[in-house]
């Protein structure tokens, strides 16, 4: 744990300071209560006998906790994107506490370069071109990554954030999981490896036909290229009477 | 041309003539996208005889203008406009700069550097 907290930066505005002297005794608060007057003797916090704020309270007047990483293996790769560096160092502070309390060990938030983009456009609505208005729009970039999670529990995070989203700050994550080799089998040295491969191939065929189905209707709304449309169409008129009459081959079925 | 367009307005913004001839081609060129992929390809695969390459070429040219990429023109979503629109905003300049003075577009603002 960090050091014991001492000056919270805010306290409630209604509460009187009768009750927060009961309540809640502070440095901060002993050093108002006497101005001017001769100091008082200092009672480090362990020792004072009135209530302390929880330490999970506490921590939120403080830098994020991190976890310490064993094997630095990155799992999870978090941008935030903002045009705001208020919304996106807040809501890089709020995934760093969502990361420790989920046990997940995080670096960063790690500044990337601003991405700077300008448009020069004319004052007026016609001609008049010397006369001209710069825009620009700064997009402000911070990265997390986790290292060594779990990938249940990256997804878990990432499923949090998610649901709080915060307003103007966008997400993208690049996701890195690592599979189990296969079980081995003692007859030749190269039959287990292949199997092994196999074996992470198919895995990762059905995760991909997982995924399939939940981005399906996010990739809806891009232009994608229809390849496979595309060559199923070809098939067919390959068969079509025009195109036979041609004396073009019979596709076979690949 | 007036074929492809729809019976009933399936617009719902800035309309005139040209925005409507714009949207109908894209519609059309997205209908039509992988049989002019096929015949492209069938154009280039030099495996297949040379009178099916031909009958491709044939069909391809055949087929309708409207069902060309090129065909298609970004315009602007506040006049209409065809000339000087930002892909980013689908704005044209002057639309672009009354709706960036007023802050209507996130994240863009005056620059001075």
């Amino acid at each position: 744990m960090p050091a014991p907290f001492q000056t919270p930066p805010s306290k409630p505005a209604n509460a009187s300071t009768g009750l927060l002297g009961e309540g809640y005794n502070t440095d901060a608060q002993m050093a108002q209560t006497t101005p001017g007057g001769p100091p008082q003797e200092y009672i480090p916090p362990e020792q004072r006998d009135d209530p302390r704020l929880p330490r999970s309270v506490q921590a939120i007047y403080l830098k994020p906790l991190k976890r310490r990483a064993q094997y630095g293996v990155p799992t999870c790769d978090l941008q935030l994107r903002s045009y705001n560096v208020r919304n996106v160092e807040f809501f890089a502070d709020f995934a760093l506490r969502a990361a420790y309390y989920l046990h997940l060990p995080a670096a960063g938030p790690i500044p990337l370069p601003r991405i700077t983009e300008r448009w020069t456009v004319p004052r007026s609505n016609f001609i008049f071109k010397k006369s001209q208005e710069n825009f620009e729009r700064i997009t402000l970039r911070r990265l997390i990554q986790i290292q060594d999670g779990h990938s249940e529990t990256v997804e878990i995070w990432l499923a949090f954030l998610r649901k709080h989203a915060y307003y103007g700050v966008g997400m993208k994550a690049n996701v890195w999981q690592h599979e189990k080799l296969g079980r081995c089998c003692a007859l030749s040295p190269m039959v287990p490896m292949l199997k092994s491969i196999l074996g992470v191939g198919k895995t990762m065929d059905v995760s991909l036909e997982n995924l399939k189905q939940a981005m399906e209707p996010k990739w809806a709304h891009f232009g994608r290229r229809k390849t496979l449309e595309t060559s199923e169409r070809a098939f067919e008129m390959m068969k079509s009477e025009a195109f036979q009459r041609t004396g073009i081959p019979l596709p076979s079925s690949a | 041309m007036s074929q492809f367009r729809a019976k009933k307005l399936d617009l719902s913004c800035f309309i005139n003539v040209r925005v409507l001839r714009d949207h109908t081609k894209r519609k059309v060129f997205e209908q039509y996208e992988t049989e002019r992929q096929a015949l492209r390809y069938i154009i280039r695969n030099t495996t297949l005889p040379g009178r099916a390459r031909a009958q491709a070429q044939l069909q391809l040219s055949q087929m309708h203008c409207y069902t060309r990429s090129t065909q298609i023109n970004n315009r602007c979503i506040e006049g209409g406009k065809s000339r000087g629109v930002f892909k980013d905003f689908r704005m044209a300049r002057y639309p672009f700069r009354m709706n960036a003075l007023e802050g209507n577009i996130p994240g863009v603002k005056k620059a001075s550097w």
